[in-house]
């Protein structure tokens, strides 16, 4: 049979090294992978990061506590809210205090908003990555929806900068429950559906995401994978379950399983977690508790807690975020050490998982795996 | 699954800590002598704390020590333990994790970028994040961010305004 390569045959050309980014609509965010390969699957990769990094770390030791509660959420792109939870968890375990009970629901009603953002924009960004655009612009619409809930909440749409030390900024009215009520059944009679129809009983999404990009259970924990990743091979680890914060030990929920760890598995647990976070903001509203929303932590230019270190930690959509969080009792944290979610994945995880992936399937691999470039490069 | 008052007994029993810390709920902080540390890792490791989240490094410049932190879980206890050693400043030289968490290897590479310390036995050290750095590492508190701007570069004005430091 002719060669379709123009007459190049495989062993004159063995292996070509491809910089993929840090300008690709393949990969997610500014970050590169350099690969070689031999015929189309790759035989080994490292990643390329270092184009994104800001400096957090050093900027947050030089600036005062409450400051950084504007600067945290800028860390990840996708998932502002988190970051200032865990910033604001923090502050509150090492100085001891306890938030009032209004604070804990309105925090867990903001995260799940912002769990369900964030997967309908992963959903499209995995779409979008097997040039399934629809999903990704139907997707950006029903976000939307949610936006304009944050924006009616904090006053921004993408960085609230609303959960900060001992509570949150300000009350939530009754009216804007009742719209946030809306938008929930709205998503779940209306826009998720259309998502459902458009990807998940597609066959080419099936084809393309099937046995794709497995990572097994021994793996992800020898590696330090979490949430969807590690979820995706039916062990239903979940921080919000396994050590409860903000309102989750007062919900009724499911943490959403799969079998086969692979790609298709944990664009499922998306889609069902979505559900599970509706759920959970209808219980938080039906049952939030009147009071106030913020401890006096008096003037916020002079916020101190006293000399200490905490690891803290939540349940990102893509699982674990963490921060070392260390007081040397002045005004200014003395060091904040980011633990993103996708660390080990995005460093450790191209070196090691990578390789064996079909070229055209990379971006699907990078994608479905949730990988944020932000986290590494903070 | 072990709570608190166990694992602290297990850590006890088998292992020679200078210090337990029981702050918070499902969470440990545990110190060791330097030589002690990877040998009590690796212990810990075999008894479910499995997860390794992160290993953070802060810089005690007024002890002249660093502290490198790591941070473990386990899917049995449900308790966070963070590991805790501190090495001198001057000599800021550690063993690698690299043979019981492959995956150390890169957050070994983030600490050496940000705060110089090396890794006797992980070889490849090379530079992660930043590029072709000559100064101090940048993470350590006796770097000035504002005077490495002023060496580095040029102030402009802006609008006719002049730039007042």
């Amino acid at each position: 049979m002719k060669n379709m390569n123009g007459g190049i045959t495989m062993d004159k050309n063995t292996q070509t090294e491809i910089f993929f980014g840090p300008n690709h609509p393949g990969v997610p965010g500014n970050y590169g992978i350099i690969y070689d390969f031999e015929g189309d699957t790759v035989t080994e990769a490292k990643p390329n990061a270092g184009h994104l990094h800001r400096g957090f770390e050093k900027l947050m030791e030089e600036r005062i506590w409450i400051k950084n509660t504007a600067l945290v959420p800028r860390i990840c792109v996708e998932e502002p809210d988190i970051n200032e939870m865990v910033y604001a968890m923090g502050y509150e375990a090492i100085g001891d205090l306890e938030v009032p009970k209004r604070a804990d629901y309105i925090r867990s009603i903001i995260l799940e908003l912002a769990r369900i953002q964030g997967h309908i924009f992963s959903i499209g960004g995995n779409a979008a990555g097997i040039g399934q655009y629809t999903v990704m612009q139907w997707g950006t619409l029903a976000r939307d929806y949610i936006l304009d809930l944050f924006e009616e909440i904090t006053g921004g749409r993408v960085y609230h900068i609303y959960i900060r030390p001992g509570g949150v900024r300000q009350d939530i009215e009754d009216e804007t429950f009742e719209h946030i009520l809306e938008v929930m059944d709205d998503l779940e009679e209306n826009r998720l559906p259309d998502l459902d129809k458009a990807l998940y009983e597609n066959p080419n999404a099936h084809k393309r995401w099937k046995g794709k990009a497995v990572i097994t259970e021994e793996e992800a924990i020898e590696m330090g994978a979490t949430g969807p990743v590690l979820r995706a091979n039916g062990k239903p680890y979940d921080v919000r379950k396994m050590m409860p914060y903000a309102a989750y030990n007062e919900v009724d929920f499911e943490i959403p399983t799969g079998e086969n760890g692979d790609a298709w598995d944990r664009l499922k647990i998306m889609r069902e977690e979505m559900t599970q976070s509706i759920k959970i903001i209808r219980q938080l509203i039906n049952n939030i508790p009147e009071g106030p929303v913020k401890l006096d932590l008096g003037n916020a230019l002079k916020y101190r807690i006293p000399e200490g270190d905490a690891y803290v930690k939540i349940e990102s959509k893509r699982g674990e975020y963490g921060y070392y969080m260390v007081s040397d009792g002045g005004l200014k944290p003395y060091r904040v050490h980011v633990r993103g979610a996708s660390n080990p994945l995005g460093l450790y995880g191209v070196t090691e998982y990578l390789p064996g992936t079909r070229v055209a399937d990379v971006p699907v691999w990078a994608k479905s795996l949730g990988i944020c470039p932000p986290e590494f490069d903070r | 699954m072990r709570n608190e008052k166990e694992v602290i007994k297990l850590i006890e029993n088998n292992l020679d800590p200078l210090e337990i810390n029981k702050k918070r709920k499902q969470n440990l902080s545990v110190s060791f002598t330097p030589d002690k540390t990877i040998q009590s890792l690796s212990f810990l490791k075999s008894n479910s704390y499995k997860h390794l989240s992160t290993i953070s490094c802060v810089d005690w410049i007024d002890d002249n020590e660093f502290e490198l932190v790591y941070h473990l879980f386990s899917y049995e206890d449900y308790i966070n333990i963070s590991v805790k050693t501190r090495i001198d400043r001057d000599k800021a030289t550690f063993v690698t994790l690299k043979e019981i968490w492959p995956v150390a290897e890169f957050y070994e590479r983030d600490i050496h970028d940000f705060f110089g310390v090396e890794f006797e036995g992980n070889d490849n050290l090379e530079e992660l994040i930043l590029e072709n750095w000559n100064e101090i590492p940048p993470m350590r508190k006796d770097f000035d961010t504002r005077e490495f701007v002023n060496e580095e570069y040029e102030w402009r004005d802006y609008n006719g305004q002049k730039h007042t430091d």
